[in-house]
């Protein structure tokens, strides 16, 4: 038989189409679209491709055929707060968002850094920070800033920032020129060169990528985002890295998670724009500091006293920054929209009626990674089983089901 | 030594003297002056009469008339459980009155299709301990019998006289069985069945359920739906919306959902097993309320499967309890029904419940 007369729907897996969904667009980001499931059209430049994505929501993506995320009354808020931001210093927008593991923390930056894109700002995304911090970058040890220098990390990441941003980096010029060992890069040239120099040499990328971050705070052109998950992870006082009397290196003694605790407590400002950090709670490597806790009044699993100790340049470098929680119930309507999702790409092996939504949605409690992960895509329920008379063997009938 | 023989002698003398004289009893010396010094005398003869004892002999008299000969108040006084015999002869003689009765009425002897048709009523004597009571007598099993057969037979034409619709017949044999019906009747009649469980005044139920070794109490209360009543009553809809031929047909009716709280957190942290989960949900989904109720659950005991087992057998009771048609289906699904099943235990000679030890051949 042909296997175009192949008709039955098991045999229709290779034809799949990808869903028809809204694109993600910042006009779609308003109150009466709660509820809605859109999707991450791809781009040229687009930050998932160059940045990447934190791993759950690359398998996630990888399952589906689009990349879809609903949008929900969390997603509104932020967008607002950006609008604010865009106008305001970095400063005053430095936000950690926090909630119960699984609540959508990640796909709520990631939704945040698409608006931003498409909002003409420029976009520096960091999805996994811990590997600032977890040792499997070279570090080498600089004498003149005393710091620990990360010449791949910033090379790479100068790459992805050129990847992203290229259009809007070669709109603004240095206002500083830079004098390096070999060479001078004067005043004027724009920010994409600078920035494809530090890709090339891979010694000057650590400076080059310092010298871009103080020309983007200073230029008023263009609002910048900083958006880093694994947020927690730069706050922990012994990174994997060690030194020469094998002690822990403190993270605000290497290049790339100082810069980022700079920003992040305003120690460094961005004329406009915004930092925004999303913490994750289930890496027992990197969990959320006392520190990171304190200054975000986050509810405390263990109990906590006087005597705990606080390491003080953490503490200043936590100054300033506000919470953001997430929270860890998808309401109704956002939960319709995602079970819709699965089920258009026929993810969902159960037969699709609202019992099964329902009943998935009450075991769950609306949790959003239970509901996907445990609920529809971890079921075992399957059609009823018809009763058929006819089997001549009376053992392998199927049960009468009243 | 004169003077101590001469004592010695008459002290001798004395008591053996004394006691041929009055034949008096012992008394101990700190009891002597409890000592009546004008003891009652036996009847007959002999009597003293002296005019110091006037008054005390007509005590005497008295005494004499209210003692041992006195006339006793019932007539089994002398079987020794007066008001036990006196009971059933109360009862037998009932008894063959009312037989008179309905003979005389041509209700006795019934044909079977009539004795059949009798209306069905159940009957709950005093206990033995109740009638021992009451009798003060020990009621023994054969002497309980005795009381209980008279009191059916009772009963028995009691069902015909109400059955025959005769009305003061009936109460007047109501009269004497409720005598004897046990205050705690409703208990006895229920004895056996399961109790029904009792809404409380907010309209919560409170169950328990249990599997293996562990134990659920489950309380459950309707949600609260809010009125969908109110985009109609608002009288500035749209035409198009009222005609249903608006574009964006959004529904915004609420829909209920149900919250689930085991030992005050929510399901999806207490148990990370989907199959836990699913588990518990299933009752409601058999019975159709998946986001009628909230529950409020607390388990202990056992580990992850044996809780969420109590937990589902407590909800699909709790489901009963606020609606009684469903009780059908529950029962069908076996889901009412507490899972006898506990670990075996282990036998001597056996590894485990069953598991032996390996066999060696040689």
């Amino acid at each position: 038989m042909p296997a175009t007369q192949l008709s039955h729907p098991l045999f229709e897996s290779d034809n799949r189409h990808p869903i028809s969904l809204p694109t993600f667009t910042p006009a779609n980001i308003t109150q009466d679209m709660i509820g809605q499931a859109v999707h991450f059209a791809e781009l040229p430049n687009d930050p998932i491709k160059f940045y990447g994505t934190p791993k759950p929501l690359l398998l996630e993506y990888r399952l589906l055929s689009r990349r879809a995320s609903v949008i929900r009354d969390v997603t509104v808020q932020t967008a607002r707060l950006l609008d604010e931001a865009a106008q305001k210093s970095s400063k005053d927008t430095r936000i950690a968002i926090t909630g119960s593991s699984g609540s959508g923390k990640s796909v709520l930056l990631l939704q945040a850094v698409r608006y931003c894109l498409e909002n003409d700002w420029v976009v520096i995304y960091i999805p996994r920070a811990k590997s600032t911090v977890n040792s499997t970058t070279t570090h080498t040890y600089d004498l003149r800033t005393r710091t620990y220098l990360q010449p791949e990390y910033a090379s790479q990441i100068l790459r992805r920032i050129l990847g992203v941003n290229s259009k809007l980096l070669s709109d603004i010029n240095t206002k500083q020129s830079l004098s390096l060992e070999r060479r001078q890069i004067p005043a004027g040239t724009s920010l994409s060169e600078l920035a494809t120099i530090g890709v090339k040499e891979q010694q000057l990328a650590t400076v080059i990528l310092d010298a871009l971050m103080n020309e983007l705070s200073a230029q008023k052109k263009y609002p910048v985002l900083l958006a880093i998950d694994d947020f927690q992870a730069i706050y922990k006082e012994r990174t994997i890295y060690r030194d020469p009397h094998f002690a822990h290196i403190r993270p605000y003694h290497l290049s790339m998670p100082r810069l980022l605790l700079e920003f992040a407590s305003g120690q460094r400002v961005f004329s406009q724009g915004a930092v925004l950090g999303a913490v994750t709670n289930t890496d027992p490597l990197f969990p959320i500091s006392n520190e990171l806790m304190w200054a975000l009044g986050t509810e405390r699993i263990h109990p906590t006293s006087p005597y705990d100790k606080m390491n003080k340049t953490l503490v200043e470098y936590t100054a300033g920054l506000k919470n953001l929680e997430v929270p860890a119930q998808f309401s109704l309507p956002e939960a319709s929209a995602v079970f819709e999702v699965w089920m258009k790409d026929r993810a969902v092996s159960a037969p699709i009626n609202d019992e099964l939504f329902l009943s998935k949605y009450t075991e769950s409690g609306g949790h959003p990674r239970s509901f996907v992960w445990k609920g529809l895509l971890a079921t075992l329920d399957g059609e009823i089983p018809k009763y058929d008379p006819e089997v001549p063997w009376p053992q392998l009938r199927e049960a009468v089901v009243v | 030594m004169n003077i101590l023989r001469r004592q010695v002698c008459s002290t001798l003398r004395r008591p053996i003297a004394r006691q041929y004289v009055t034949a008096r009893p012992f008394v101990p010396p700190s009891q002597l002056d409890q000592v009546d010094p004008f003891p009652p005398r036996r009847r007959g003869r002999g009597r003293r009469k002296n005019p110091d004892e006037e008054e005390l002999d007509e005590e005497e008299r008295n005494d004499e008339i209210s003692g041992p000969k006195a006339k006793p108040e019932s007539q089994s006084f002398y079987t020794g459980r007066a008001i036990y015999h006196d009971n059933l002869i109360q009862l037998q003689n009932a008894i063959s009155r009312t037989r008179g009765t309905l003979k005389t009425l041509q209700l006795l002897p019934l044909p079977p299709f009539a004795r059949e048709s009798l209306i069905q009523m159940q009957t709950a004597w005093k206990t033995p301990d109740e009638l021992a009571r009451e009798f003060d007598t020990n009621m023994t099993t054969g002497r309980y019998r005795r009381v209980t057969a008279l009191l059916n037979e009772l009963h028995e034409y009691y069902r015909i006289a109400v059955t025959a619709k005769h009305p003061q017949l009936a109460d007047m044999i109501d009269d004497i069985l409720r005598l004897f019906t046990s205050g705690k009747k409703n208990q006895a009649l229920a004895q056996g069945k399961r109790k029904k469980v009792q809404l409380d005044q907010y309209g919560r139920s409170y169950t328990v359920g249990k599997r293996k070794t562990s134990s659920a109490r489950v309380w459950m209360i309707p949600v609260k739906t809010p009125l969908p009543s109110s985009s109609l009553s608002s009288t500035t809809l749209p035409v198009e919306d009222v005609l249903g031929l608006s574009e964006t047909e959004r529904l915004s009716i609420p829909v209920p959902t149900s919250t689930i709280l085991i030992n005050n957190l929510p399901i999806a942290e207490y148990f990370p097993q989907p199959a836990d989960r699913e588990r518990i949900v299933y009752p409601l989904k058999v019975a159709g309320v998946l986001g009628k109720y909230n529950i409020f659950t607390i388990a202990r005991g056992g580990g992850t499967t044996g809780q969420s087992g109590a937990i589902a057998h407590g909800i699909a009771k709790g489901i009963f309890a606020h609606e009684s048609d469903v009780g059908d289906v529950l029962r069908r699904a076996k889901l009412l029904r507490r899972d006898p099943r506990m670990v075996e235990r282990k036998k001597t000679g056996l590894a485990k419940a069953r598991k032996r030890y390996t066999w060696v051949k040689r």
